[in-house]
This record gives C-alpha cells, structure tokens and sequence, in this order.
C-alpha cells in the first residue's frame, strides 16, 4: 500500500529500472500510490520519480529510471540510469521485462547480476505472453538465474502481493555467468589489475572497460592513480587484439548464455503455429525467399506505385495538362504583354524562369514522385522491414567491404543522398565511411532522380531491365575493387530485429507528410536558386559556354547536344538533372538506346551540389576531390561502353 | 516517438539536440543514438492533427 510519508533520508531504495515500455511507470505507480516527485537528476536535465511505499512495515524510496537498454551507456538517460544505480546504493534494484520479450532483455539482467548489484526480476506484462501461447516457467528461471524472479501484469494487478513479498524478503544472493574460455581469459587479464573500489563487481567493469566506456574510463584513471597505466594497457592490448569483433563476441556470448538459462523456461503452446508475422519475418531474412520478396518490393512500391503511378499518372496531369497546358501559357502570355524587360520576363517565365521551369519542375515533376516515394517508404519502413534488409544483404555487403549496418545510408540514399552522406559517420571504421560515400555518390539514386528516371525508362521495353543491370553491376564491381584498393579491418554486423507488423496508416501519413514539409522548406529553395544561375548562365553566356564544352562528351556518348543541359542540371539537383532528361524525352529528342544511356550516365554521374558539400564536411577535400574525378570518369566510361554495346547488339534498337 | 530502423525509444532529451547543420532552415531530423537513421521529427501541427488520443502528451514526451 503506498502511504503518505516524510523522507528520513534512510529509508531503503528500490530502483525501478528497464528497457522503454516494459510497464516500469505503472510498477512505480502500483507501488507508490498518487503521491510522487519528479525532478531533474542532479546535474542533468533527465527526469527521475522519486515516491515512496511500505512493504511489510517497512519504508523505501522507490526510483523510477529513465529507460535503458544496457549497462554500457550510449544516451544521456542510460548514463543517468546507471548513475543511480551505483551511487543511490540501492536495497533492491527491480529489473522490469517484458514477457513477451523475455530473450531479448534478459542479457541486461546478466549485466546487472555481473555488476554484483541486488537484481529481482519481474517480467510484466505476462498475460500478453499466455496470449499468443506463451509459458514461462518462473520457478526454473529464479533457479536458473540464482535471484529472485516474479511473473506479473502488473498493469492488470496481477502478481503485484508476490512482488511485494518478494521485496519484503529479498536477500542479496551473488551469481557469476560464465563467458567462453578465451574471452574469460581476457576480461581476467584486465579484472586483476583493478584495485579501487567503484560498487560494481571488477568482472563488470573489466568488460564496461574493454567496451571503451569512456565515463568509466576517466572514473578508473582517477581512482587508481599508479596502477591506471597499467590497466589502460592491458585493456589496450585486448581490445587491439580482438579489434574486429569484440563487441560482437560479448553480446553473442550474453545471448548463449541466455539462450541456455530460458532453455526449458519459455513453453509454447503446440498447436500455435508461429504468428504469421514471424514466419513473414523469417523469409525476408532467408536468402532463398527474402531475395524474391525484395523484388516484388521494389516492383510493386517503386516500379508500379512510384514509376506507374507517381512518375506516370500524376506526373502526366500536373505537369501535361496543368503546367503546359494551362498554367505556362498563361504566365507567360501575360508577361509578354505586361512586362517589358527582357531579362525579367526571362527570369519568370523564360527557359529557365523561375516560374516555368523552377516551379514546374519542383511541383510537377519531382514532387508527385517524391510524394509517392515518401508513401512507399513510409509503409516499407513503419513495417519493420528495414532492418531484416540489413541482415539479408549483409553478406553481399561484407564482400564489398561493408557490414549490412551500412543498409542505413544506402536505404536514406534512395531518399536523399545526401542526408545519407551524413549517416555514414555512423559506420564503424574510416574503410566503411569511404567505400559508402563512394558507393552512394556513384551508384545510389535519390528518390526523385530514380522516380523520374523509372517513370521515363518504363514506357520503353527493356530500358529499365538495362538501367538496372548497369547499375547493379557498377555497384558490386566498384565496390569490390575498392574494398580491395582501401586497407582496413572488416567489422562484424549485430542487430536486435524489433517486431514485423502490418503498417499502421496514421504513422505512414505523419510521416509522409512530415517528409513533404520538409522537401518544401529545403528542397524547393533549391530548385529556385538552381533556375536564377541558369537564368544568369544563359545572360551571360556562361551556359553555353559549358554545353559547348561537354558537346564533345555528348557526341562520344552518342546524345545530341542538347543532353549537356541535363547534365549541367543535374549538379545542381540529382532530380532536376532527371527533370530534364524528362523534358528532352517528352520533346521526342532521345531515342530509346540514347535515353538509356543518358539515364545510366545521369544516374552514375557527380553527385549534387549540395552532397558535395556534406561529403567534403565529413569526408574531407582530398577524398572528395578523389571521388568527384573518379565517379565522373567512371560515369562517362561506363556511358561509353553501354552506348557501344547496345548499338553493336541492337538491343533497345 | 520510436527509431523506425532499429525501435530504440527516441526521448525528449534527444528530440532537443541541436543538428549536424547540414540541412537548409534548421534540422528537422534526428539521429538515432543507437543506430544512427535519420528520423523525421514530426512538427507540432501533424502531432496534434494526428494524434490518436488528443488529451494525450505531444511528441518528446515521456511515454
């Protein structure tokens, strides 16, 4: 019963901690009653409840901690987290779980028991788990894990008595897990040299430690003032020695632990079939069908719905019958007649006014695409399919140097290249960073660009088949080569798969729409001040100059003249460039082999002005410069040859 | 508010960081600490347009 109480300031504590969403408010509550403080911990900005209750007559302060993960922290709430739970010397710390995922969040459990700290543990939310057919032997766990364990639903009261008995009588018990021989040997290596006393066991520290834990690190260098030099090196030594999968070591080895300690703990009902949710789960991880499954992902959310219908249908209203039907030849009538400057009525209404070209482009052309392409994503991702990607084309990747991590920015690429650019730093070694700022410059479309380009090259038989096998040949043999050409380690790849769901249309409209405000307020700018340097390109004759330049590339490729615009365009935006492929091909100036090749050229040409910028941010002049040269060459060569090709095969003749 | 890669709880704390600086007009995105995507934030208007139960707290808010 909670109770009304003044603070001694020796009352026992109990601290609430866990993963977000595992039910710890409404343990805090069902404990506490009404009556609790929340307050900024101290030095930080992260809010912490503090109440109070009685359990068998007697008083504790009970704590409710920001959700975290693991004991290694990586947000500022996870590092609070841990905070308290070494410095408010906690009676009893009461580890919440969800039942549901009971494997997943029982390596923490692991961490705690390892740190030496005083762990019950509830796993809540248990009537979810006999739901979906679920056992959960809670005897065996406790006698497996060596602690005390309680099954509850606490948000339904059950199992909140045997909580507070199991409070009431908790005595702190000890419990080691071991790890395999050669990581054990190491994290005693390092747990010998510890002398200072820091409330967690020196197992737990020695592997925080090898996990670079920076907070910990400064702690150890000042309480062990002499002997800090030598511990450094022995966690040096290691960590040097397993450079390449250390971290992946330890938490495959928690998962086998854990996976032997719910050996016999978790029951499921037979009879229940997994959920179709988990067998769809498992065929998009499964080469044999999530290769399949990815193709008609790519056919039905971006060639049909995307292609067909953003690129085609919506794209041939606005832009066929609103703009160039009605709307241009209404503006530009109307400044012919009211406006008598020359270089105004070109700055509006011109080739390339602001109005004709820079809002046409922008509203009718990339937009209704980049819409679609928003919706698509929005579904693929509010799905949960994402990550399962990840883990399907991490082999692929790891050939080219790259871990499935790198799925991110390659995905965020098929967005916005350049967003993903920045993503990249997210990589875990300066090989990865390099190889998927290549890859992304060279041979990933942004959304719009691969939009405009899928509606263009689906109305000609085979041109898209040819687009696709280009690019996806570049990609892989570019890749392979310069993994071979950058030195460095190959990282191992490790990821928790959340839940594979139906997606929900609230969160795909919030997020398609939060997606569109975002391409006005920042994309849109661009296209207009993209209009006015061409506008002042054309004045001044800078523009021409620059098309008779590339007219002799133009010619080796085997495009007319006026494909150099495209070009010029499409270092400005990637869609813009893609816009005007569209114009030329509308205008009946490219035939199918030559729209091809312009399409692949474009696609594998430089990156846009503004991806060039980011990548000099984070990757630096010299490996932009190297990259700008290299995917321009490559993009011409490749142009080249695919022109050659398909004369000198007829295919698309 | 979730991570849509990874699911990782995206809190208050985060939503207030400031940006990489590499987006025109202010960020409107936010990194995931854990696995690094890109989250659009959603602006107020959507949130509460959207919102399944109006009377409840907005984005960045502790669940």
């Amino acid at each position: 019963m909670s109770v009304l109480h003044k603070e001694t300031g020796h009352d026992k504590k109990i601290v609430l901690v866990g993963c977000p969403n595992v039910g710890k408010s409404v343990v805090f509550n069902s404990l506490t009653g009404a009556y609790a403080t929340v307050s900024n911990y101290p030095g930080t900005s992260v809010e912490v409840s503090r109440g109070h209750c009685q359990v068998a007559g007697q008083h504790f302060q009970v704590l409710d901690t920001p959700g975290m993960y693991s004991l290694l922290p990586i947000t500022e709430e996870e590092r609070v987290g841990r905070r308290i739970l070494f410095d408010e010397q906690p009676h009893v710390i009461v580890h919440v779980v969800d039942a549901r995922n009971l494997e997943r969040m029982l390596p923490m459990t692991l961490q705690l028991i390892e740190a030496g700290l005083p762990v019950l543990l509830l796993v809540n939310i248990i009537d979810e788990a006999e739901r979906v057919g679920m056992r959960i032997d809670i005897a065996l766990l406790e006698e497996k894990l060596g602690i005390p364990v309680v099954g509850a639903a606490i948000g339904r009261k059950r199992g909140i008595n045997e909580l507070r008995q199991a409070l009431a009588a908790y005595q702190p018990v000890k419990a080691v897990f071991a790890y395999a021989a050669d990581l054990e040997q190491d994290i005693q290596r390092v747990a010998v040299l510890i002398k200072g006393n820091y409330r967690l066991a020196p197992r737990c520290l020695a592997l925080l430690l090898l996990q670079r834990d920076e907070e910990l690190q400064e702690r150890v260098r000042a309480v062990e003032e002499d002997n800090a030099a030598a511990l450094a090196a022995a966690v040096n030594a290691v960590v040097f020695a397993r450079r390449v999968d250390l971290h992946l070591r330890i938490s495959l080895e928690r998962k086998r632990i854990c996976k032997g300690l719910l050996d016999g703990v978790i029951i499921q009902r037979e009879g229940l079939k997994p959920a179709f949710a988990e067998r769809l789960s498992r065929m998009t991880m499964n080469p044999w069908t999530g290769v399949p499954l990815l193709l008609l992902v790519l056919y039905f959310g971006l060639y049909k719905f995307v292609g067909g219908f953003g690129a085609g249908t919506i794209v041939d209203l606005l832009e066929g019958s609103i703009f160039e039907e009605s709307l241009n030849p209404w503006a530009i009538a109307w400044f012919e007649q009211h406006v008598p400057w020359y270089w105004l009525r070109e700055l509006v209404v011109g080739e390339y006014g602001l109005f004709t070209l820079g809002v046409r482009y922008a509203v009718a052309i990339v937009l209704p695409i980049v819409g679609t392409f928003f919706i698509a994503f929005a579904m693929i991702e509010d799905s949960g399919y994402f990550p399962r990607l990840a883990m399907l084309v991490d082999r692929v990747f790891k050939r080219i140097g790259l871990n499935g991590r790198a799925v991110i920015p390659m995905v965020l690429g098929f967005g916005c290249d350049t967003m993903a650019t920045v993503v990249t730093r997210t990589l875990e070694t300066v090989r990865e960073r390099i190889l998927a700022t290549l890859l992304l410059t060279l041979a990933i479309p942004c959304s719009a660009q691969m939009g405009v380009i899928l509606g263009l090259l689906s109305g000609v038989p085979g041109a898209l088949a040819v687009w696709i096998v280009s690019l996806t040949g570049i990609f892989l043999l570019v890749g392979l080569l310069a993994a071979k050409v950058v030195p460095g380690e190959r990282p191992m790849f490790y990821m928790e798969i959340p839940p594979m769901r139906l997606p929900q249309p609230r969160n795909v409209l919030v997020k398609t729409l939060t997606r569109m405000q975002w391409y006005f307020l920042e994309i849109f700018p661009l296209f207009m001040i993209a209009s006015v340097l061409l506008w002042a390109g054309k004045l001044s004759g800078a523009l021409a100059w620059l098309v008779n330049v590339m007219q002799p590339v133009m010619r080796l490729l085997g495009l007319p003249n006026e494909t150099a615009a495209a070009f010029i365009f499409g270092f400005f935006r990637r869609d813009f460039g893609a816009a005007g492929l569209y114009d030329l091909q509308t205008n009946g100036l490219l035939n199918p082999v030559q729209l091809t090749v312009a399409a692949v050229t474009l696609t594998l040409f430089v990156p846009c002005v503004a991806q060039f910028l980011i990548m000099k941010k984070e990757r630096g002049w010299k490996v932009s410069l190297i990259i700008f040269v290299l995917v321009t060459a490559l993009a011409f060569a490749v142009g080249w040859s695919l022109n050659r090709l398909l004369l000198a095969s007829g295919v698309l003749g | 508010m979730k991570c849509t890669f990874c699911e990782h709880e995206l809190t208050a704390e985060m939503l207030r960081e400031e940006g990489c600086g590499a987006c025109l007009g202010g960020c409107r995105k936010i990194h995931c600490p854990y696995c690094g995507q890109e989250n659009p934030v959603v602006p107020e208007i959507f949130d509460k347009l959207f919102r399944r139960d109006p009377s409840a707290p907005g984005k960045g808010s502790k669940p």
